[in-house]
């Protein structure tokens, strides 16, 4: 799975060479062997060094603030999101339609590893939504459609379908 | 205007008596009533009457009892008659009010101690039992303020006489206020409402409540508007057995009754002899009669025992005249129910609220491939040929609501495999059948089609759903000798009353409902 992402990732960033990864653990933690030093092991490390690799240091977080805010959602998705249960669902994306209600992207005004990382994670929540509940969680489902149409960004996620109007009204249950 | 007379037992003393003594009986008749009307003003008369038969005298009253709805600002001051029920009765010093209800209607009443009414009265008042049925002599009065928690607000009855006609026990099974409460009110103010169960098995009381009087008058406008609907078409209304010897949709969901000395089965539905009119030469026939289903659903729009409404029409070139016919039918019970019944669905939208009913004219058609690519551009994954789930037909329903705005269309050619044995297949498209459904938000009311009416072709699909065919023989028999094309089909009482009000549970508009669960009442 996170192979996969690391896959996608780089095409994303535009890396001609894609590298070759092992697994660690019985949670399959990635690991890229590094020719001048010490072996990276995790996703976010990872995933760091390719985007510094890539020469798209925007992609990190625009200031000191901003940096801090990619690092925090990035280490959400991995200590939070997965392996979160069926029960957790739907407070997380309480949690995350209230912080979207302002807000473009995770971080700043563009795009960052945070949205790309965080689009990843919630993948698998927002295909088992039902049409109501994604209206329900219209800051989660307006950020997630945005995010899947970036150019480049989604290769080996389905796409999600979103219409385009309200099919519920508030007095839905 | 009272008219009080004594009747005696044996009329032939009356007669015997001479016409002098008689002349002096009347007079002194005459001095006494106005002794006891002087009396009557000054003692009030309040006292439980029992009205019994086989007593040696019988006191027989004529009074003119106004109803509770009649009471408006054009009566103010006239004093009148009112037989209701007692709703309430608060006891407040020296006043009691009461509020009395007349089925969908109710009135603020007053007992006030005065020269009309003494101290024993008005206890008497406060203290006669919720429902208890009474008869008032009360004086309409105007009021300032609108009294908001009654239907007729201008008006109060100031009451100079009041019997208790029938009492009842004092400890109710449920309380009616509680009956009438919106769910969210309950739980916002802490106070009871009455779930369902509670209701249903106490229907007598419950069917008092405003809601429910609305609701099943309304169920009675919707038989009524089909039957004269139908009518004007010239449609012929028939009577179908409910007691037959063979399953007529198949053997799962069927009801076995002891029959002498074999077995027979109530019916699933009246096709086989709607259709079997129809070869009788009866054109265009409907009846509206009880149907049994078998199910052992428990869910909030299954019965085992509703009323179905069932259509049937032979045709001249297109089974579509079917489907118009049958919309027609249906957008005029929708219009009948919108320009006459406002009153009860604003009374049932008070306790539920929902949004008003809408639909087209003409009606909406879509065709079953256009349905599966909405569900497809919205998300849902789904063959070709498939039936559509509940949740499905649900949210294809939003969709149809927020793409055309109408809560209620119909869906043409299903899928031939998903349809019964006796569906004509769509002559263009063998995977296809001249089937529909009609829908009425988002769930579904009607399913009809075309049915084959060429014995072979009957054969022919029977074998194929692997159907025993001796048990249908005599069905297909009734196609031997000339049948014309005719299609039809069937909706349920309960539930187009249920969606059309925009309710969630099919027993709120089933008197006395069935279900797996339930028998009695």
């Amino acid at each position: 799975m996170a192979l996969r992402e690391l896959s996608s990732l780089e095409k994303y960033l535009g890396l001609k060479k894609p590298n070759k990864y092992t697994t660690q653990g019985d949670r399959k933690v990635p690991v890229l062997q590094n020719n001048n030093g010490p072996p990276l092991v995790g996703l976010v490390t990872v995933a760091c060094h390719l985007v510094k690799e890539s020469k798209r240091p925007e992609l990190l977080g625009d200031g000191a603030e901003g940096r801090a805010v990619v690092q925090q959602w990035l280490e959400y998705r991995v200590t939070k999101l997965d392996g979160s249960s069926k029960e957790e669902t739907r407070a997380i994306l309480k949690e995350l339609n209230s912080y979207l209600e302002d807000k473009v992207y995770f971080a700043g005004h563009q795009i960052t590893l945070a949205d790309i990382f965080m689009y990843h994670g919630t993948h698998s929540l927002m295909v088992d939504l039902s049409v109501q509940e994604r209206e329900q969680f219209v800051n989660v489902t307006r950020w997630f459609d945005h995010v899947q149409h970036v150019r480049g960004l989604r290769h080996h996620l389905t796409p999600v379908a979103v219409l385009r109007n309200r099919i519920y009204t508030s007095r839905h249950h | 205007v009272v008219l009080t007379f004594l009747r005696r037992a044996t009329e032939e003393e009356q007669q015997a008596q001479s016409k002098k003594a008689l002349k002096k009986q009347q007079k002194e008749a005459e001095k006494a009533a106005k002794k006891a009307e002087k009396q009557a003003k000054l003692v009030s008369m309040f006292w439980v009457c029992c009205l019994t038969s086989g007593a040696p005298f019988q006191l027989v009253l004529y009074r003119a009892l106004v109803k509770v709805e009649d009471l408006t600002l054009e009566k103010v001051d006239q004093l009148l008659w009112v037989r209701a029920r007692v709703h309430t009765s608060r006891a407040k010093g020296k006043q009691c009010f009461l509020v009395l209800r007349q089925q969908q209607f109710n009135v603020q009443a007053l007992v006030a101690v005065g020269d009309r009414a003494s101290k024993q009265m008005v206890k008497f008042a406060a203290n006669i039992t919720k429902e208890s049925i009474v008869d008032v002599e009360a004086v309409v009065r105007r009021v300032e303020q609108k009294i908001e928690s009654c239907s007729q607000q201008d008006i109060e009855l100031h009451i100079e006489r009041i019997f208790v006609i029938s009492q009842a026990e004092p400890r109710l099974p449920l309380q009616l206020d509680d009956a009438v409460r919106p769910d969210g009110e309950g739980e916002e103010e802490g106070r009871a409402t009455v779930n369902q169960d509670t209701r249903l098995d106490n229907r007598v009381i419950d069917l008092r409540t405003t809601t429910s009087q609305a609701i099943f008058r309304l169920q009675s406008g919707v038989c009524q508007l089909f039957r004269d609907t139908l009518t004007k078409k010239g449609f012929v209304e028939i009577q179908t057995p409910k007691i037959i010897s063979a399953a007529s949709e198949g053997g799962a969901n069927v009801f076995t009754v002891s029959y002498f000395k074999t077995s027979a089965y109530l019916a699933q539905s009246p096709q086989l002899y709607k259709q079997m009119c129809i070869c009788a030469d009866f054109d265009k026939v409907f009846c509206v009669g009880p149907v049994f289903r078998a199910e052992d659903s428990n869910t909030h729009r299954h019965l085992t025992e509703f009323v179905g409404l069932d259509i049937e029409m032979a045709f001249n070139y297109h089974y579509h005249e079917v489907i118009d016919s049958i919309t027609d039918t249906m957008v005029q019970i929708f219009k009948g129910l919108r320009d006459n019944f406002q009153t009860e669905i604003q009374t049932v939208n008070k306790q539920f609220p929902s949004e008003p009913f809408k639909f087209l004219e003409p009606t909406l058609r879509l065709e079953f491939q256009e349905a599966v690519a909405m569900l497809r551009e919205a998300g849902v994954e789904m063959g070709d040929e498939e039936d559509l789930s509940t949740p499905n037909e649900k949210l294809l329903g939003r969709l149809v609501k927020e793409k055309y705005d109408t809560d209620f269309y119909v869906l043409d050619k299903y899928p031939l495999a998903v349809r019964p044995f006796y569906t004509m297949p769509d002559p263009n498209n063998p995977k296809y059948s001249n089937s529909y459904d009609m829908f009425m938000r988002g769930e579904e009311i009607l399913s009809g089609a075309q049915r084959v009416h060429d014995a072979e072709l009957l054969t022919e699909r029977a074998l194929h759903h692997q159907i025993d065919l001796e048990k249908i023989k005599a069905y297909i028999d009734s196609f031997r000798y000339g049948a014309p094309p005719h299609g039809g089909g069937g909706i349920g009482l309960e539930r187009v009353c249920m969606l059309y009000l925009g309710l969630h549970n099919v027993r709120q508009t089933s008197m006395f409902p069935r279900d797996p669960k339930r028998l009695t009442p």
